[in-house]
């Protein structure tokens, strides 16, 4: 009987009104994005698990598995961009390149269920292939500026350098991503951990001058809403091989989009071409996020 | 700025630790009132189970808060852990039920515990195979009763081992409170969140000076 009314975790039917508004967000970036150039694809919401197991570039523990009648296992698609890599390596032509591509669909991520997360979530994704210049790391950050700003959405977006923790070391990762040093941690991660540090700390050091570079490059070129976080590290560094950016609603707080730059992703599949891209969470823009409860203070 | 403070024992500790670092916080008249929310000039402090500070943290209804690293650990939480504190550290433990056999040699083992993420990880981790019965307190007592041969449990005194005769076994993990803040503010607020954590860290600072001395 109770089946009847409820779904499983982190699912539910869209109606009328909301789909409405889903459709309106969609076409609203859709359009955003065929302007600057991306020609939509439409990737698989099932593949197998085998190709991308070797890279491992996705991660069981978040996505739902099953083995199919033919005995194979596969997985319900929980991230877009490696079954992009995956699907444009075997005919990725240099003459094509660089390539400006979007996709849209829902995604399923096993999540954590506490505050009724949603499991399936609907995105939308661009990526510049075959570019590795600091120019398309700021192009894809100023595409989701005009994004947000169209939403009418005061974005801030804050960005770093995945490979900065590896440059330096040490246990770089760990105490950036707890942001908390120890007894032999070194000037410059201190000074990160701290949020002190600049590129011009960066370039003190040879293992860190190169990113140091990158950065300022990218900084020159990135609009008004882009602000350089040198700490902002992940605990996992996942397949970002470089830029790394997230873009929050400066009035709420919120995640609204995230992305970075993976160049050696398309080469495990086959394609030596490096890769910039993000994705947006549709139903984050369109449903808004209630300003906090003040609680009903003393 | 929000700031979840753990109910139970961590809580004067806590308080006295953001009174040390200049902040104004709730009295005990104030407490005794039995509201579980304070606007204190810029900072509002709320009061929760200690178990639900890293929840609150994690989704953003509180830009920090205190919690030990066995609720961090249990939550999987990815909220920042800037400062270690200096009070309120124990040990959690592996115990064995009176005349239980090494967790090592049993087949299958059963493990009573409050915090099954962290047993089972601990399990893995010494490749064994062990049931995970999940209880909610007295977690001792499903050893003492033959619930089960083991529990994870925190240890302080280890009053509660000596009097029923339980055997600890194995350290599990070293458990410290932490001020932990939320990634969201951090990345959106930084200078907010840099000047409490520099309050905070001189408060620490000045205690451990002062228990030194």
């Amino acid at each position: 009987m109770a089946k009847r009314l409820r779904y499983p975790t982190g699912v539910r039917p869209l109606l009328v009104e909301e789909t409405a508004r889903r459709r309106s967000s969609e076409s609203k970036i859709v359009s955003i994005l065929e302007r600057a150039g991306f020609a939509e694809v439409v990737l698989p919401i099932i593949d197998y698990v085998e190709p991308y197991a070797a890279t491992g570039q996705i991660d069981g523990r978040q996505s739902y598995r099953f083995v199919d009648r033919d005995g194979e296992l596969v997985s319900v698609r929980s991230d877009f961009t490696p079954l992009l890599a995956r699907a444009l390596a075997p005919s990725l032509q240099p003459s094509l390149l660089p390539l400006r591509v979007f996709y849209r669909g829902d995604v399923i991520r096993y999540a954590p269920s506490r505050l009724g997360a949603n499991r399936e979530i609907f995105q939308i994704g661009a990526e510049i292939i075959g570019d590795d210049t600091p120019a398309a790391d700021a192009e894809a950050m100023g595409l989701v500026s005009s994004i947000l700003r169209a939403f009418g959405i005061s974005p801030r977006i804050i960005y770093t350098d995945a490979t900065i923790p590896e440059s330096i070391g040490g246990g770089a990762r760990e105490a950036l991503a707890m942001k908390r040093g120890g007894e032999g941690t070194s000037p410059l991660l201190a000074k990160l951990i701290a949020g002190s540090a600049t590129t011009a700390d960066l370039r003190q050091s040879p293992e860190t001058r190169a990113v140091a570079e990158r950065l300022d490059a990218i900084a020159r070129l990135a609009g008004d809403d882009c602000s350089a976080h040198l700490d902002d590290v992940d605990a996992e560094p996942g397949y970002y091989t470089g830029l790394r950016f997230r873009a929050y609603d400066a009035a709420t707080r919120i995640t609204l989009a995230q992305g970075g730059r993976y160049d050696s992703l398309y080469g495990r599949f086959g394609a030596d071409t490096p890769a910039v891209g993000f994705t947006l969470t549709i139903d984050d823009l369109t449903e808004g996020v209630p300003a906090r409860n003040d609680g009903g203070q003393a | 700025m929000r700031i979840a403070i753990p109910k139970g024992r961590l809580q004067d500790e806590t308080l006295a630790l953001f009174a040390a670092a200049e902040y104004d916080v709730p009295s005990a008249a104030d407490l005794a009132t039995r509201r579980l929310v304070f606007s204190r000039g810029e900072i509002e402090w709320i009061f929760v189970k200690d178990c639900d500070v890293p929840v609150y943290v994690e989704h953003g209804a509180a830009d920090a808060g205190v919690a030990g690293l066995d609720q961090l650990l249990e939550h999987g939480s990815t909220a920042y852990q800037p400062i270690q504190l200096p009070f309120g550290r124990c040990r959690m433990m592996l115990i064995g039920a009176p005349d239980a056999p090494e967790l090592a040699s049993l087949t299958v083992a059963k493990i009573a515990t409050k915090y099954p993420r962290i047993a089972r990880q601990y399990c893995d981790r010494r490749g064994l195979r062990a049931d995970i019965i999940p209880l909610g307190g007295s977690v001792e007592l499903a050893a003492v009763l033959n619930l089960t041969s083991h529990v994870i449990d925190l240890v302080e005194t280890g009053t509660t081992i000596r009097i029923h005769n339980l055997v600890i076994e194995d350290l599990v993990a070293e458990i410290s409170p932490r001020l932990i803040v939320g990634k969201d503010v951090y990345r959106t607020s930084p200078e907010l969140v840099r000047e409490m954590l520099a309050r905070v860290g001189a408060a620490v600072e000045r205690n451990q000076l002062t228990c030194a001395s």
